[in-house]
């Protein structure tokens, strides 16, 4: 099957993942690169991607929860509490009287 | 009682030569009553008041958090006295502790040659001092891999046994707290000591009971498809461990075939990716470690400068990868289909346990190599050597690594996986393996 970017088909040669896949891909996760990092990058995730193919062979039971044990909700009344003091919080973040200093939005 | 005094001088002259911590207590104060009181360290993504924590980033330089991890606080409460912090690989991500921006550990039994990671600098730690106890953590290997290479025990609990609470997430679904140690017995004591439910961490909520109790492992079973791409020597250490378990101890070994594990590795990759990629986004200039100052840039370039500049080059590469994998139009073909991969696998290992205790592989398929080596691998390449470790994390199952034979010096290692809660099976298999097998150290303690 065709990945959506059209990079590639299967896990048998071809062209390395592009360096516009890999610059969209950083953008997203808020990752600026150099020239270099991209290349280096497409070549690396092209080896990666390329070997995760194998899961397409792969056949299933169809269920995938998200852990490997049961795991159920713990619900408990709130209880209003104060772990840790704001005072000492604040003082490891960049703050301007009692708030948190930002970047623009 | 161990025959070294330990001061913070004696810690700071051991880790000038193997780099093991990256930050050490400035005072062992209540040492002097040892015993009852004891020492242990923690791998650096465990939050301990007083210390930083940084989890091998430069991200989270200068983060002092102010709480301990209940794993931590558990320890500190049974009278434990905190050495330092360990060395890591940048959040977990990595096979030899080389990805760690604060001190790459050297390993005790020879120096040219890497620890294993994650928890490199914990295992390095267990082997040099005596009557250590190391707090580790494994997501897929962190803690087998270490103490293979080192030589030691290393115990990684059933997935929502430890809390996690103070514990820099890497893989949510993955991350589990263990122990290593130069013997079984010390495991025994632990264990239970860092068990059980804990309200700030609901995984660790729905637990069966630690039972600790007496049992008999009297069957392990061996897959086939462990065998394959071992390093001669490792495999070689390994028959000769099988032949002891199967004569001098008198468990029954049984070849079995495992065909799904061939696809833990990849689904393994994808998962903690993913939830990789999603954990570090917290790490942005604001809220932990370094601050970006120029506040008077857009957001998103406010976010990207910190990120780019301070995250290592693997910490990136997974990023990247976490994040393509659970990009619209890929979600299905990678990251559910992993999720569902490891259901088959988990079902597979039940299959296996319906007719054996435990199923038995070697840890890692070589012994520590060289920093020459490491440097000339593939990420590819580093990812496969964890085929061995990867498939009881990526299932939850509780694990063991312990020495099964030494290689020109250097210890090669062997897992025991036990089903769900079934820690007991790994402690008495690691205290009949024991009495049987003559452990090394190198000399440690200055």
């Amino acid at each position: 099957m065709p990945r959506p970017d059209g990079t590639r088909e299967d896990g048998s040669g071809g062209e390395e993942l592009d360096a516009r896949t890999v610059k969209n891909v950083a953008r997203i996760a808020r990752l600026r690169l150099t020239e270099e990092e991209v290349a280096q990058y497409a070549k690396d995730m092209d080896d990666v991607l390329n070997y995760f193919a194998i899961l397409d062979e792969a056949s299933d039971l169809g269920r995938h929860d998200f852990n490997p044990v049961p795991v159920s909700d713990v619900l408990r009344e709130d209880e209003p509490s104060l772990d840790i003091s704001p005072e000492e919080l604040r003082a490891m973040m960049d703050t301007y009287q009692e708030m948190v200093r930002g970047p623009r939005l | 009682m161990s025959q070294c005094r330990l001061s913070p001088e004696k810690l700071r002259a051991l880790n000038q030569k193997y780099h093991v911590f990256c930050e050490i207590a400035e005072d062992l104060g209540a040492l002097d009553e040892y015993p009852p009181h004891f020492h242990f360290s923690a791998k650096d993504n465990l939050c301990a008041r007083g210390f930083q924590a940084r989890a091998g980033s430069r991200i989270l330089e200068g983060y002092r958090p102010p709480f301990d991890a209940t794993a931590i606080a558990r320890m500190k409460r049974f009278g434990g006295v905190l050495l330092g912090k360990t060395t890591m690989d940048e959040f977990g991500f990595g096979t030899f502790s080389t990805n760690s921006s604060h001190g790459i550990p050297l390993n005790p039994f020879d120096q040219t040659r890497a620890c294993g990671g994650s928890s490199g600098g914990g295992a390095a730690v267990t082997c040099l001092l005596e009557d250590h106890v190391a707090l580790g953590v494994s997501t897929g290997g962190s803690i087998s891999c270490p103490a293979s290479f080192c030589g030691v025990f290393g115990l990684t609990p059933t997935y929502g046994r430890v809390s996690r609470y103070g514990l820099i997430d890497y893989g949510n679904s993955l991350d589990k707290i263990g122990l290593m140690a130069r013997r079984p017995e010390a495991l025994r004591t632990f264990l239970p000591v860092i068990a059980g439910p804990d309200p700030k961490d609901p995984t660790s909520c729905t637990q069966a009971a630690l039972d600790l109790s007496p049992t008999k492992v009297t069957r392990v079973a061996v897959p086939e498809e462990a065998m394959a791409n071992l390093d001669r020597g490792v495999e070689a250490k390994f028959t000769e461990a099988l032949d002891l378990i199967g004569g001098g101890i008198g468990i029954e070994v049984k070849r079995v075939k495992m065909p799904s594990l061939k696809y833990a590795l990849a689904a393994y990759y994808i998962i903690a990716t993913s939830e990789a990629s999603t954990n570090l986004a917290r790490y942005c200039g604001m809220r932990f470690g370094v601050q970006n100052k120029n506040v008077s840039q857009h957001f998103n370039d406010f976010f990207s400068e910190t990120r780019s500049a301070s995250f290592g080059n693997e910490a990136k590469r997974r990023i990247l990868i976490g994040t393509y994998t659970r990009a619209i139009g890929f979600r299905d073909r990678y990251y559910l289909k992993a999720l569902a991969v490891r259901q088959s696998i988990i079902s597979e290992y039940d299959r296996i346990f319906q007719e054996a205790d435990l199923v038995l592989t070697p840890t890692m398929p070589f012994v520590a190599p060289s920093f020459d080596q490491i440097e000339r691998m593939r990420p590819l390449e580093v990812y496969q050597a964890d085929f061995l470790t990867v498939p009881p994390n990526l299932a939850g199952l509780p694990h063991i690594s312990m020495p099964c034979g030494y290689l020109n010096s250097l210890p090669a290692g062997m897992q025991f996986v036990a089903p769900h809660w079934e820690e007991r099976r790994l402690l008495v298999m690691a205290e009949n393996w024991n009495k049987q097998f003559q452990t090394r150290f190198p000399e440690g303690c200055p």
